[in-house]
């Protein structure tokens, strides 16, 4: 029985400093985390743990194009900037079932510049570091 | 203070004014031709020109 709230996604919106990619991403992981501090000491049966600093990343797999205004043009300039990246379920306006999720001030690192085999489309995986989450509903 | 104009539609309705939201590049959307400064002046216009009789 298929779970009644599970997503099928479809038509997420990708926006990455403020240019929509949508129409050339495939995949999206957006991981909030909160480093862990163990605060475990003696006489404690079980270690126990302190949040300290959000360690968010953002991943993106897109289709790798150089025409004017696509994928590569979007990118290039942000590698070892901070930008801001905002992704959501579906089209529709922000919601609580449609939360839209951003990093604000995140790190490109690294862009594979060319990712290609024979007879393939040139698809790319780019990860997005640190930066500010939210979640917005309205 | 020139203003920006967006140029591509990926980003919003071209020739529209473009407010950056906190954190985005803008230096890079420029250098990728997403939007551009506008170097054009506004026109003062006299409402109550001298005339000469």
């Amino acid at each position: 029985m298929p779970a009644s709230n599970s997503v099928y996604l479809s038509n997420p919106v990708v926006t990455v400093n403020s240019v929509a990619l949508t129409g050339f991403c495939t995949a999206a992981t957006l991981n909030r985390t909160n480093t862990a501090a163990d605060t475990t000491v003696f006489g404690m049966t079980a270690r126990v743990y302190q949040g300290t600093l959000e360690d968010n990343e953002l991943t993106l797999s897109l289709y790798l194009t150089y025409a004017a205004s696509e994928t590569y043009a979007t990118l290039a300039a942000l590698v070892g900037t901070q930008t801001t990246v905002k992704l959501k379920p579906t089209s529709a306006a922000n919601s609580a079932t449609n939360p839209e999720f951003s990093l604000t001030n995140c790190y490109l690192e690294t862009l594979p510049v060319m990712n290609a085999a024979l007879g393939e489309i040139q698809s790319i995986d780019i990860t997005f570091k640190g930066g500010t989450y939210a979640a917005a509903v309205v | 203070m020139a203003k920006l104009v967006i140029v591509s539609e990926l980003v919003g309705t071209p020739g529209d004014e473009f407010h950056p939201e906190d954190g985005v590049n803008v230096e890079a959307l420029i250098e990728g031709g997403f939007v551009k400064r506008s170097t054009a002046k506004s026109v003062k216009i006299d409402s109550n020109p001298e005339t000469e009789e």
